[in-house]
């Protein structure tokens, strides 16, 4: 069964193509890695499942509610205040009460590794702990469609690990990610190839 | 010289020993400014979110018109507000004139163009990240609303407390509309006009320099938070 779908899509940015991508059917459930070169559009592609780019009608079909699906950029943006206010913001969005959304919350940054951050404001994080702190707020909304930005990037190995070990458990989460290097072997079950536009056109 | 030593020497004492025309009419400015300000805030932050995220008709206009009313004359703001609330005026009817209702609605004029340019620069300058992750986590509307302003307060805080400084220390609405009555709406800029130029001179000072603490106050405020912006940039 499909969560995702793209048909004829084409990005252009200035007038210039930035993606073109094959018709694309993703399964729930299902671990996609993209992969590319530089420009070949493999955030794009992302935003676009994200539905954070406007696209044609009929280009992309979504079989999940837009409060279903989440996104973690390459270099997350968290919110000026708490670590935990950060985690909670999707729950506070659902309207769960408070001290659901603490339990959920402390419960995500401990499957993550990053109890030690619980207490913390954002500011003076690291890059790996703010990556890991906007992995915790995506994953407590139990996305049914998660999107991944080179989530890896700057973590140290203990923190791989253990997230690693935290969406291995998402047996229902269809999980995309973009550049998906640190990920133990098999963790992805199918990948696409992107090909910048200018290179594709070259090639045909 | 001799006298403008004597004449602050009297000002600290008039300051200190809480002269009722002098606290009356501090009490009277901050008021009047606060209103005006709370006023502007609340006309002026949803169209400066508004042109910040929408392109629309006459959305370039809209945006150079508030611009370019940043520096209006309030003598001239205060002669608009006279026309508009004199007897034979559109609102006459209302009988606002010499009323601190007046002043209030004239100030908040002065402060909705400060509150608009200014929180539009802040809204503007947030990163895209901001509504993106917002959107992404499933905020409604008014969440998102909220989130945009907690991520543009500093911005948003300065813009404020320009508004305030410009509100509380301008003398030509206050002058114009509010007439400079004793115990109705008289306020510390025109009062001190008042004083001196009736011979009081230490109470205009005591006045003038209440005014310049509260502007000198607000300058240094602004200024603390620019640089607390810039380091959260």
């Amino acid at each position: 069964m499909t969560i995702v779908s793209t048909h004829g899509l084409e990005i252009f940015r200035n007038q210039a193509p930035i993606l073109a991508v094959d018709d694309l059917d993703i399964g729930r459930g299902e671990r996609v890695g993209i992969h590319g070169g530089n420009g070949s559009g493999k955030t794009t592609l992302l935003r676009v499942l994200a539905a954070l780019e406007p696209t044609l009608p009929g280009q992309v079909t979504w079989q999940c509610s837009p409060d279903q699906l989440t996104l973690v950029h390459q270099d997350p943006w968290l919110f000026r205040g708490s670590v935990l206010a950060n985690v909670e913001y999707g729950l506070a969005a659902r309207r769960v009460k408070r001290t659901a959304r603490r339990r959920r919350a402390a419960d995500w940054l401990e499957r993550l590794g990053a109890t030690h951050l619980l207490g913390r404001n954002v500011e003076g994080l690291s890059a790996g702990e703010r990556r890991r702190v906007a992995l915790a707020r995506a994953l407590v909304i139990d996305p049914r469609l998660l999107l991944l930005d080179e989530p890896l990037a700057e973590i140290d190995d203990q923190g791989v690990q253990a997230i690693d070990l935290a969406l291995a458990q998402l047996s229902d989460t269809t999980i995309v990610i973009a550049s998906p290097v640190g990920l133990p072997d098999g963790f992805i079950e199918r990948t696409i190839e992107l090909v910048a536009p200018r290179e594709r056109a070259s090639r045909v | 010289m001799e006298f403008l030593v004597e004449g602050l020497r009297e000002a600290v004492r008039l300051i200190l020993r809480g002269d009722p025309q002098v606290i009356d009419a501090t009490g009277r400015t901050l008021a009047i400014s606060l209103s005006a300000v709370s006023l502007a805030i609340c006309l002026g932050l949803p169209i400066a979110l508004l042109l910040a995220r929408r392109r629309f008709l006459g959305h370039r206009l809209l945006l150079i018109l508030f611009r370019s009313l940043l520096g209006i004359p309030t003598v001239f703001l205060g002669l608009v507000c006279f026309g508009l609330f004199s007897r034979r005026g559109p609102l006459g009817p209302l009988d606002l004139l010499y009323t601190p209702s007046a002043i209030v609605i004239g100030e908040t004029l002065l402060a909705l163009p400060i509150v608009i340019a200014l929180a539009h620069g802040a809204f503007t300058a947030l990163d895209p990240r901001v509504s993106e992750t917002a959107r992404t986590l499933g905020a409604g509307p008014i969440r998102r609303l909220l989130t945009y302003v907690g991520e543009a307060r500093t911005g948003l805080i300065l813009a404020v407390l320009t508004a305030f400084a410009r509100c509380s220390t301008e003398l030509g609405i206050a002058m114009m509309v509010g007439g400079n009555l004793k115990d109705r709406t008289r306020t510390l800029a025109t009062a001190t006009a008042l004083e001196t130029g009736k011979g009081e001179f230490a109470v205009g000072l005591a006045m003038g320099g209440l005014l310049l603490l509260l502007a000198t106050g607000m300058t240094v405020l602004v200024a603390a938070l620019g640089k607390e912006g810039q380091k959260n940039t």
